[in-house]
């Protein structure tokens, strides 16, 4: 159960936190399909920097002498690095759709198509291979939580709570999830998630009363763009061993389904990340789920094909979208470039 | 605000507008002016006597020639050269040899990754030969197709097929260019295994690339089963084993093999062999996430991760500059168009014995010395048809095939 719990949140929080970067794009009025595009580029920015403080020898000293608070404190900032030039990766497609009112749809794909591009040249250059990854160990011996921080031994345990949520976990998880609180109200209760979402329901409206939509318009894709490269890292530093390899695995279309799932609404993202995060989980390892930890390994006794298991999260989508999509409502502005002269 | 934000944008394109045309720019220098840059990459060539041991880590990756040929050509399997394993290994006995005897050595990495075709693989065999290559080393069993179809046009040109076979043309003659060059792999996945469960591991898991169809990863896995089971009836134990190809197919990382194999640990395997190239990240980083063991393969892979406890290897290094040997001396005709099959006797696998690769805790280094030898004079003989594996009535062994 520790172990499903575990997987499902590592494979969840990077969906949910790129869903709502999608959301923040949507709520604005622009459709942000770079979603994917800008994960590749948060993620190898992130394990680039990782890369370079390690060759540097900033952090060794740091991991030596077991000071795993300044190690977080590394791991954040990476975080935040990637979130940078993530924000800064989506200027384009603002720039594109604001300022020049292109079609944010062939824009969004214009940088989806960039950005492995340009990732696996510069990975390339650097590192003369197609993967880019961390100049010694893994990201688990890095960056992750362990009991022996806290002084337990290696036999020691923790209690269920202890050895769920907090012993082999990422600090990274629980700041996205935080984030996710955290902006969430930002976009429902404050002035600021008001102007946003009015620009993207009706800008014409909004900029009657004295919203400037190409700020807000803006604001809405940074904020997106900050995210995705967030969760592009945090997705390349929980679940692909801090390596960057221009591909996050679709994980960009997934959020977008996930976004399209929970309706735009940050409490039903939150829920249908966790179920595809459940089932991609169950799908990579269901032949050692043991849910109520008495040795038997129902999934894979059952005798169903482990092709199935592998089809799930897939047929998930399928099936949730087909049933949900009647019901999905969005942003009614999303997509049309504002134009003041049409008022 | 909108001029600004404008001026910022401009100023961001215009940078990374620079960036892009900057780079490619700079490194194609050394290609214009081959005279002035080639200097450092090829001093460690042209005066290999001045270091006594050579690390291959120190040897430049990409060396450029005063005339544009390179002599020594490398062909990859898919996977990362990187890989820190199967590739790394084979070109660092390119390496080694070319630059203890000053030629020009170069890598060709099939076109589109793993998912390399027959025909991008012929086409990085052509460059090899077109760029002069004098000996064209291939690694891995899936270049069977167009090594054979490079070997009928280049029929001058020797060939060494790591983890190969001798090929025929579609007449039936042999292609007498073309040495294949294989390990006992069963050999050294025995004494991985044996050591494991003699130094107290009961719970082992095995996890191999090419979806079980690459010959070297089966023989390993067999290997490493006989020899578990052999540890455990001496100990008088039963010991249990996942046994795996899901995920290995390409020999890449993933996170859903990293997934799997944390289940793995999860559940209580206590160590992995982890057979097969780029996937040593993921089954490693799994590891330490769950303080679980690994055992590396093909090279000493010790120093990767402090997880890995030991390494299945097999001396492709050795075995490259052996062979790349044979043509220089005129001998190739020796082993071209012959099955060479390297094993225990000809010093070829081996556990890593060294201090600080040694990480068993009651495995001792004589008693594995002891098994070495037993191998060596023929008393233990270690069955390498694979086939057997599933069919097999293991007496201390629970095999879990996944």
């Amino acid at each position: 159960m520790t172990f499903l719990i575990q997987q499902t949140l590592i494979y969840a929080v990077p969906l949910m936190i790129v869903a709502l970067a999608g959301v923040f794009a949507e709520r604005s009025g622009i459709i942000n399909l770079a979603l994917e595009g800008i994960m590749i580029f948060g993620a190898f920015i992130g394990v680039l920097f990782v890369n370079l403080t390690q060759k540097a020898g900033t952090f060794a000293e740091a991991k030596a002498a077991g000071d795993w608070v300044a190690l977080q404190g590394f791991m954040v900032l990476a975080m935040l690095v990637a979130a940078i030039m993530g924000a800064v990766f989506s200027l384009l497609l603002s720039f594109a759709s604001v300022n020049l009112k292109a079609d944010q749809t062939i824009g969004g794909t214009a940088l989806n198509l960039l950005a492995p591009a340009l990732v696996l040249f510069f990975i390339r250059i650097i590192a003369n291979q197609n993967t880019l990854q961390m100049a010694e160990g893994d990201s688990a011996s890095w960056f992750m939580i362990k009991k022996s921080f806290f002084g337990y031994g290696r036999s020691d345990e923790m209690g269920f709570f202890g050895s769920t949520f907090i012993d082999k976990t990422y600090l990274a998880t629980y700041i996205c999830i935080l984030l996710f609180i955290l902006l969430s109200v930002l976009l429902y209760k404050t002035r600021f998630g008001l102007r946003l979402r009015s620009c993207g329901e009706n800008p014409q409206a909004a900029d009657s009363l004295g919203i400037n939509v190409y700020v807000m318009r803006y604001a809405g894709t940074t904020i997106s763009g900050a995210l995705a490269g967030m969760g592009g890292f945090v997705y390349a530093l929980t679940t692909a061993n801090c390596a960057s390899t221009g591909d996050v695995a679709g994980f960009g279309f997934l959020a977008l389904a996930v976004m399209i799932f929970g309706n735009w609404k940050p409490l039903n993202i939150a829920c249908s990340a966790l179920l595809f995060g459940l089932f991609k989980c169950i799908a990579a390892s269901y032949a050692s789920i043991d849910i109520n930890g008495d040795g038997v390994f129902l999934l894979a006794d059952v005798g169903i094909s482990p092709h199935f298991y592998r089809m799930l999260p897939y047929l998930i989508t399928l099936v949730v979208l087909a049933f949900t999509s009647k019901k999905s409502r969005a942003p009614k502005a999303e997509g049309v470039p504002y134009d003041k002269s049409t008022r | 605000m909108k001029k600004l934000l404008a001026l910022v944008m401009a100023a961001a394109m215009a940078l990374s507008l620079a960036a892009c045309g900057g780079t490619p720019a700079s490194t194609s220098t050394p290609a214009s002016e081959p005279a002035s840059a080639s200097t450092p990459a090829s001093e460690p060539a042209s005066e290999p006597a001045q270091t006594e041991t050579v690390s291959a880590d120190d040897i430049e990756d990409n060396m450029t020639s005063a005339d544009g040929k390179y002599q020594v050509a490398f062909v990859t399997d898919v996977g990362q050269l990187k890989d820190k394993s199967f590739n790394q290994g084979t070109y660092d006995g390119v390496k080694l040899y070319a630059a203890a005897n000053g030629l020009s050595y170069k890598y060709y990495q099939p076109a589109n990754g793993d998912q390399a075709t027959d025909d991008d693989r012929y086409d990085a065999m052509k460059a090899a030969v077109d760029s002069g290559a004098e000996v064209v080393v291939c690694a891995g069993y899936l270049q069977e197709a167009a090594l054979k179809r490079a070997a009928i046009e280049f029929p001058d040109t020797p060939f060494v097929f790591i983890d190969g076979y001798p090929l025929t043309d579609d007449a039936g003659n042999t292609l007498t260019n073309v040495a294949g060059i294989a390990f006992q792999e069963e050999q050294a996945g025995y004494l991985a295994g044996f050591a494991a469960v003699k130094d107290g591991f009961t719970k082992l898991g095995f996890s191999g690339g090419g979806g079980g169809t690459n010959d070297a990863c089966c023989r390993f896995g067999y290997g490493y089963v006989q020899g578990a089971n052999a540890a455990a009836s001496e100990l008088g134990i039963t010991v249990d084993m996942n046994y795996s190809w899901e995920y290995g197919a390409t020999f890449q990382a993933s996170t859903e093999l990293q997934t799997m194999i944390s289940g793995w640990y999860a559940n209580g395997t206590e160590i992995v062999f982890a057979c097969g190239g780029s996937m040593f990240q993921s089954i490693s980083a799994a590891a330490s996430a769950n303080d679980g063991y690994v055992i590396g393969v093909d090279v000493d892979q010790s120093g990767e991760s402090d997880t890995v406890v030991t390494s299945a290897m097999k001396g492709l290094s050795d075995a490259v500059q052996w062979a790349v040997a044979k043509v220089y001396d005129g001998t190739f005709s020796e082993i071209g168009g012959n099955a060479t099959s390297l094993g225990v006797k000809d010093n070829a696998v081996e556990l890593p014995t060294a201090a600080d690769s040694w990480r068993f805790e009651t495995f001792t280094v004589e008693e594995y010395e002891a098994l070495y030898q037993q191998m060596l004079d023929g008393t233990l003989v270690v069955d390498n048809d694979f086939s057997k594996l599933e069919t097999t009535d293991w007496s201390n062994l629970n095999l879990n095939v996944i």
